[in-house]
């Protein structure tokens, strides 16, 4: 059984939750910056305003106390150092009265309005005085500004930087260990073989995923009675079956032993051997009913080597059967009922169908492999597949034809694998069956 | 033998009855679990054919009972139950053989044999007991060091009676319990048929091969 899943749910949680928190966290920063940008424009605005209000009585004194009436005076810097802030004071007429030693009269606007304006370049704010005959422009070059901006958000984003990832792991392992129940409970399902019928454990998952323990062991109890039903409707046919089979058989025989020789004794024989034949085609029926239903696999792996050693011990073959039984214990999932039944049937066919003056190999390996070989010409492919038939038979010896079927169903059922060769391997003729044996419970 | 059959199924353990009986055992005959333990309180048998699914319960939780309260009586297991679990849990229980419906009478009539055989103390089948030899498992007695020498043919009755002997050899076997072997509950037994029977063995196989205590019973002597 494989339950892994194609798409985790945790992946698919860490996922969208990490996304969902940088997605966040940018829109946090973007919002902080916008908002940053919006108070440092109204301090360098009022820093601006403030400039143009200081220089303007400045600038009006200035402009009194000149000898010399003159345009473009520049005033003189105090100490060496780069003018962010630069202004310039113009007449009524736009010329200019007084300028700051870096001002460059050119980046100011012509019109003289008072109040904010704004250029590509340059935040402007005017002034006027002396009845709009002095006017006051002081000027802030929007790179300025910009930079500022870009440095208060580079400062901002180094530790959102580092935090993210932090975030994102805290994330993940939050995730892992909400999710931890519902993962074992997912590694306890798959890790189950098939035959494991127990209820699953769900006492620690979480509400939502309760529900779905619930109807896992819902479904595995109605699973069990099935099985159950199935087991008992097998044991209680074969009762119905075998009882009356085996009184008319035994009343027969009686007959055949009391009566005397004459016509009434044969035909009390063809009626015993009649009712022989039907005891053997109920009994194969019933091996068939069971290799074709659910019940072949085990919860747990048991060992075969007892169950192995009853079977041959039925075979009055004497010593043209020849066993090889392991020492050690040989362990499968397979029912211990259907391997019983496998390894009868396997055996029954090599005896019935293969050349009577050679013996047939029983061998159970300690890998799981079972291998009856007997005697017989080659078999050609078709008639190999022929064989896997119910019903068909490569000889004339009687038997039923559903050894073979029945053999293989099982197999089949359980996850074995099922090969017929012929000729056998270092051989020119011979048959043989090879059965590997599931060790853990697998999808047939 | 002393058998008793425990089989609810009336056609099949009338067949089974005569059968055995024709083999020379005494069989008695129920058809449920609560009259075998009403049997087994007052008779003592030497072996029980046990049906697995009795109207009044399980046979295996009978044979279960039994072992536990410390019986070693051979039980053979007759049921229609094939599985290989159900037998391994039969043997499990108790049971020494286990034989599968429908069954061959004469594969019972064997392994009946077969299990008194081991009960007997000697499960080998071959006998030699003075100048005779004996295959218990064919139930042939040959004169032995004689060249094509005849078997000698002896009856059910006589065989089963013969039987008792060799499985207890030495042993003082009284009147009534040889009758016991040979006749179930309810059957007629003549006051002199252990004694008509005890000489037509000595007859078949020589006057010394069954020795007379006086009063107290038999024992198989030297042939």
């Amino acid at each position: 059984m494989n339950l892994r899943p194609r798409n985790s749910l945790q992946a698919r949680l860490s996922r969208s939750i990490a996304v969902g928190v940088t997605i966040l966290w940018l829109a946090a920063t973007l919002g902080t910056v916008l908002s940053l940008r919006h108070e440092m424009d109204e301090v360098f605005d009022s820093a601006l305003q403030e400039l143009a209000q200081r220089v303007l009585p400045l600038a009006y004194q200035e402009v009194l106390n000149r000898d010399t009436p003159g345009n473009d005076n520049r005033a003189a810097p105090v100490g060496e150092h780069d003018e962010t802030l630069i202004y310039i004071v113009r007449d009524d007429r736009g010329t200019v009265l007084l300028r700051s030693h870096d001002a460059d009269p050119a980046v100011f606007p012509d019109a003289l309005l008072t109040g904010f304006q704004t250029t590509n370049q340059f935040r402007f704010y005017t002034v006027s005085a002396i009845s709009d005959t002095l006017y006051v422009t002081a000027a802030d070059p929007l790179a300025h500004r910009r930079a500022a901006i870009k440095q208060a958000t580079r400062t901002m984003l180094w530790p959102l930087a580092l935090l993210l990832p932090l975030s994102l792991l805290g994330v993940w392992l939050t995730v892992r260990l909400t999710l931890r129940p519902v993962v074992a409970f997912r590694d306890e399902i798959g890790a189950r073989g098939l035959g494991n019928l127990a209820p699953v454990d769900g006492a620690a998952l979480p509400e939502e995923i309760s529900p779905l323990a619930d109807a896992v062991n819902t479904l595995i109890a109605r699973l069990r009675r099935a099985l159950d039903a199935e087991r008992g409707f097998t044991a209680s046919s074969a009762h119905e079956l075998r009882t009356p089979i085996a009184a008319a058989l035994a009343q027969t025989q009686r007959l055949v032993a009391e009566l005397p020789p004459g016509a009434i004794l044969t035909r009390a024989q063809g009626i015993e051997t009649g009712l022989k034949r039907l005891a053997r085609l109920s009994s194969k029926l019933l091996e068939l009913a069971k290799a074709e239903g659910a019940g072949l696999i085990s919860e747990t792996a048991q060992d075969l080597v007892p169950v192995f050693a009853l079977v041959v011990a039925d075979f009055n073959a004497g010593s043209r059967l020849w066993i090889t039984i392991p020492p050690d214990p040989v362990l499968s999932v397979i029912d211990t009922d259907a391997f019983a039944v496998l390894a009868r049937n396997l055996i029954e066919n090599a005896l019935t169908h293969g050349a009577e003056d050679e013996p047939v190999s029983a061998v159970l390996t300690d890998d799981r492999i079972l291998i009856v070989t007997n005697g017989g010409p080659a078999l050609d492919q078709a008639t190999l597949n022929r064989l896997r038939k119910p019903f068909e038979r490569a000889s004339l010896a009687p038997g039923t034809g559903l050894g073979l079927g029945i053999a293989e169903a099982i197999a089949k059922g359980c996850g074995a694998t099922f090969d017929l060769i012929s000729p056998v391997q270092g051989q020119i003729d011979g048959f043989q069956v090879r059965v590997r044996l599931p060790d853990i419970a697998k999808n047939p | 033998m002393r058998v008793l059959l425990i089989e609810d199924d009336t056609l099949l353990g009338d067949a089974i009855r005569d059968q055995v009986t024709a083999d020379g055992h005494a069989v008695d005959w129920v058809t449920r679990l609560g009259d075998a333990r009403d049997h087994v309180a007052v008779a003592s048998y030497d072996l029980i054919l046990l049906d697995l699914m009795l109207p009044d319960g399980r046979g295996l939780d009978y044979l279960r009972a039994r072992r536990a309260a410390g019986d070693v009586s051979p039980v053979i297991i007759l049921t229609a139950r094939d599985q290989i679990s159900d037998r391994i849990a039969g043997l499990n229980a108790g049971a020494d053989d286990y034989l599968v419906k429908p069954f061959d009478l004469e594969e019972l009539s064997a392994r009946l044999r077969a299990v008194a055989r081991r009960y007997g103390g000697n499960p080998n089948p071959l006998l030699v007991i003075g100048n005779l030899q004996i295959d218990l498992a064919a139930r042939t007695i040959t004169p032995a060091g004689t060249r094509d020498a005849r078997p000698i043919l002896l009856t059910a009755r006589e065989w089963a009676l013969f039987e008792a002997f060799i499985q207890h050899p030495g042993a003082l076997l009284s009147k009534s319990q040889l009758e016991d072997r040979l006749y179930a509950f309810g059957a007629e037994v003549e006051s002199n048929t252990i004694e008509v029977y005890v000489s037509r063995l000595r007859k078949k196989l020589g006057s010394g091969v069954i020795s007379t205590e006086r009063g107290l019973g038999y024992r198989l002597g030297s042939v």
